[in-house]
């Protein structure tokens, strides 16, 4: 390639040659700008080597305490408390990805046409999805009492809207092809939601819901902290009398269900999905 | 000078390519035929290293290919362009990019850290890409996404990358199976003038003896992953086809027919 040829395809196509200097020299003032900001926004925190260092050595005391983990007289307590924490995980989950279902569909613009139905659903997925899981599990509590019940419906609550988002997002970047085959063949809505999107976005679906599962057995730990069931209780109160070498027990406890749960469904997506 | 030696490559159960030696001359164009599941797109895919032998071993003007690994087999690969049948370009990109992807394994250094982080080329790059697309008369669509472009585009865009390698080899995994016989020809012709024009060794898997007569200088013909006919393509008469296939020219032909449909629907 001679300067000249270069030279000529850049008068002829010069989109293919990258933005114009003003775009490129914008984008460079707003990258920038960008930095600056987190900067100050770091130094605002306090974000500053010394604190760093100082906090270091706070968690390395932690750790000291941590070793060796020991269950501690209460240990059947403890595997209730797990198995509690599990429970309140699987039965949210399970709530919530039902439910995700059609409120996915109702959001999704090449499913839903009418469009102010379309962004009322959409706009109420927001508001839900503003709220988090404990600040539901708060409510709960005061709602139905103390106990896993508050847990279960704080993890569907808060879960409902995400995993109705997401499903509405991989509704909208399915295939048109497959369901236009499916309306060629005299398909109606009906059967173009069940033939035509369904099969293409239920593995989809699927992989988001066990993810949520295992999500939720991590954060599941805490709701106890706030009185709505599960480990959470027993960590906290450990926390308080310093027993760190059983919290350090619980945790590894907790690292070994995750990994199995992570095990399991990595299993399980395989078979339904078959990839 | 490409050699293969006892090339062998087994499945779980099946034996894809059964001993296969060959010596390719530079600047050859070996069509390659044989029914579906012979064996032909292992056998190309094992020359480009995408799929590795069970035995035997690849020579490239002397050197052995099958060991290598790392950089060396990237640059390996780099030399023996690939086109594909279903074309293998990224939907989401544009064209012009999809041509530069041929480009990636020029990149070192510096620049190789430029091109990841941004995705941009150099000038000379662009321009060579363009010159490229402009001689199957795709220029115009270099900044389109790859998806709205039909398959006989697709294909052509497919060969600019490929070409965009420099390659010494280019291996044409059925490239126009899943073409209209128009477009066929155009990617045919463009392979055909690769070849003579740069002299480009060009080793093109093919459904249709006719398309394999009337462009290359020497038809391999497989059947269950071996070789069973390796000539000139005026020595693959209707006798020949019936002794190798056991069916006659037009019954293969019509078999080849309903397996291009076959593709064309998957």
């Amino acid at each position: 390639m001679s300067r000249a040829d270069v030279a000529a395809w850049r008068a002829r196509l010069p989109a293919a040659f990258g933005s114009a200097p003003r775009t490129r020299l914008l984008r460079g003032l707003g990258a920038a700008l960008f930095l600056l900001w987190l900067s100050w926004a770091l130094a605002q925190f306090g974000f500053t080597p010394r604190r760093l260092w100082n906090g270091l050595e706070g968690l390395a005391t932690i750790l000291r305490l941590m070793v060796p983990p020991s269950p501690g007289a209460q240990w059947a307590e403890i595997l209730q408390g797990l198995a509690e924490s599990i429970a309140m995980a699987f039965l949210g989950t399970c709530v919530a990805a039902l439910v995700a279902v059609p409120l996915g569909f109702l959001g999704a613009g090449n499913v839903v046409t009418a469009w102010a139905l379309r962004f009322s659903v959409r706009r109420l997925f927001d508001g839900f999805r503003g709220i988090d899981q404990l600040i539901w599990a708060l409510a709960y509590v005061r709602a139905v009492g103390l106990g896993p019940l508050a847990g279960v419906l704080a993890i569907a609550t808060a879960d409902i809207a995400v995993l109705a988002k997401l499903y509405a997002e991989a509704i909208e970047s399915i295939e048109p092809r497959q369901v236009e085959g499916v309306t060629a063949a005299g398909g109606g809505w009906a059967e173009r939601l069940r033939f035509g999107v369904l099969p293409q976005v239920l593995p989809v679906m699927l992989s988001q819901a066990l993810y949520f599962f295992e999500s939720n057995t991590r954060s599941a730990a805490i709701l106890g902290v706030v009185g709505a069931g599960g480990i959470g209780l027993q960590i906290s109160e450990r926390i308080r009398v310093r027993a760190w070498d059983e919290v350090a027990f619980i945790i590894l406890l907790m690292v070994v269900i995750v990994a199995t749960i992570d095990w399991l469904s990595a299993r399980l997506r395989k078979r339904l999905i078959g990839g | 000078m490409l050699e293969l030696q006892a090339l062998t490559r087994r499945f779980d159960t099946t034996t894809a390519v059964d001993g296969v030696s060959l010596t390719v001359p530079a600047g050859q164009m070996l069509g390659i035929i044989g029914r579906s599941g012979a064996g032909k797109s292992t056998l190309l895919r094992l020359v480009n290293r995408l799929v590795e032998p069970s035995a035997g071993r690849i020579l490239a003007e002397g050197r052995d290919v099958t060991a290598l690994h790392g950089w060396a087999l990237r640059a390996w690969r780099r030399d023996c362009a690939m086109v594909f049948q279903q074309f293998n370009l990224v939907q989401r990109l544009d064209v012009l990019t999809n041509v530069l992807v041929g480009r990636l394994a020029h990149q070192h250094g510096l620049r190789r850290a430029l091109v990841l982080l941004t995705g941009t080329f150099s000038a000379a790059e662009r321009a060579m890409a363009l010159a490229a697309l402009d001689r199957f008369g795709l220029a115009e669509v270099a900044l389109q996404r790859a998806e709205t472009l039909s398959g006989g585009q697709q294909q052509r865009v497919a060969l600019c990358r490929a070409l965009m390698q420099a390659p010494r080899l280019i291996l044409a995994d059925e490239p126009i199976a899943s073409l209209d016989p128009m477009n066929a020809r155009a990617v045919m012709e463009a392979l055909r003038q690769v070849n003579r024009a740069e002299g480009i060794t060009v080793l093109v898997n093919l459904h249709h003896l006719d398309t394999a007569r009337e462009y290359c200088d020497r038809i391999l013909a497989m059947q269950a992953g071996r070789v069973v006919f390796d000539g000139r393509p005026e020595a693959l008469d209707a006798a020949r086809v019936r002794d190798v296939y056991g069916i006659t020219e037009a019954e293969f032909a019509a078999e080849a027919a309903a397996a291009q449909q076959r593709a064309a629907v998957a």
